[in-house]
């Protein structure tokens, strides 16, 4: 199964992959994007079984990312996981709305990154 | 700029640093920034627009900045490299936001971040709203930060 990280910082892609790494991930099934629309690109080109996506990004953020893969019919069950600091009540709710999955708020730790993802895991 | 504006910053800046980097941070008495140069030589900053406006800048030392960014992606930079600089936004982007759960009256957007180095510099603040310097201090050194929200109560 391909995981696509996507997050405009290069630093919190290398902590998601290093995390997913460790929990005995292949390199090779970790794909990462540092934005939406690059990620749209990814998703087209590879079959993702799990989302791991930040809110604030350039181009196409978050937010739009996960209502645009939504509407691809390969996509619209896949497992999205936001992993963004935007920690008000009214962005998770909106982010909720868009169709993710579950909604984490950084920074977050090696452990609960595994706990949120754990059941979508099949290493 | 009242007290319960600045706090929400604060309690993110210890969240952050103390419980997530496991760092022993000390935080001072927050000031008002009269000097807008009097700030470190690394600053990452995020404008806050919406219901209200302002910004917040996150400023380092050179070697803090190392440091932190390198506790943070747990890799150990030796020089303030772009991936610092990206470490550095980060971490103000994580403050802005995780601030935002408790700045209850008004519904914020936050940009994405900038980075800013060098110095002497000159950030050109919302006009006529006052910077309150949280200044910190830790293992790795000395870094404060900075809020400027406009007032709406």
């Amino acid at each position: 199964m391909k995981i696509l990280v996507v997050d405009d910082s290069a630093v919190m892609r290398r902590i998601h992959q290093n995390i997913l790494k460790e929990r005995g991930i292949d390199e090779g099934d970790i794909l990462d994007a540092e934005d939406g629309q690059a990620a749209l690109e990814l998703a087209s080109r590879n079959t993702i079984g799990l989302f791991l996506v930040d809110w604030n990004m350039p181009r196409l953020n978050g937010l739009d990312f996960v209502q645009r893969i939504r509407a691809i019919s390969g996509y619209a069950k896949t497992p999205i996981i936001m992993i963004t600091s935007e920690a008000a009540r009214y962005n998770v709710v909106e982010a909720i709305q868009a169709g993710v999955t579950n909604y984490v708020v950084k920074p977050i730790k090696g452990d609960v990154l595994l706990e949120k993802t754990g059941k979508y895991l099949h290493a | 700029m009242q007290a319960k504006y600045v706090n929400p910053f604060l309690k993110a800046s210890v969240n952050l640093f103390q419980n997530y980097l496991d760092l022993q941070v000390t935080s001072g008495k927050p000031f008002l920034l009269k000097d807008p140069k009097s700030l470190y030589e690394v600053s990452g900053i995020i404008g806050l627009a919406g219901e209200t406006r302002g910004a917040v800048v996150l400023s380092f030392g050179r070697m803090t900045a190392i440091k932190i960014v390198s506790r943070l992606a747990k890799h150990e930079y030796l020089a303030l490299t772009n991936e610092v600089l990206d470490g550095v936004g980060e971490l103000i982007n994580i403050i802005a936001g995780n601030a935002k759960q408790d700045l209850l009256e008004f519904r914020i957007e936050i940009s994405l971040p900038g980075v800013i180095t060098g110095k002497s510099y000159k950030i050109h603040w919302p006009e006529g709203v006052p910077v309150v310097c949280i200044p910190f201090s830790c293992e790795f050194g000395e870094f404060s930060v900075n809020v400027s929200l406009k007032d709406i109560a």
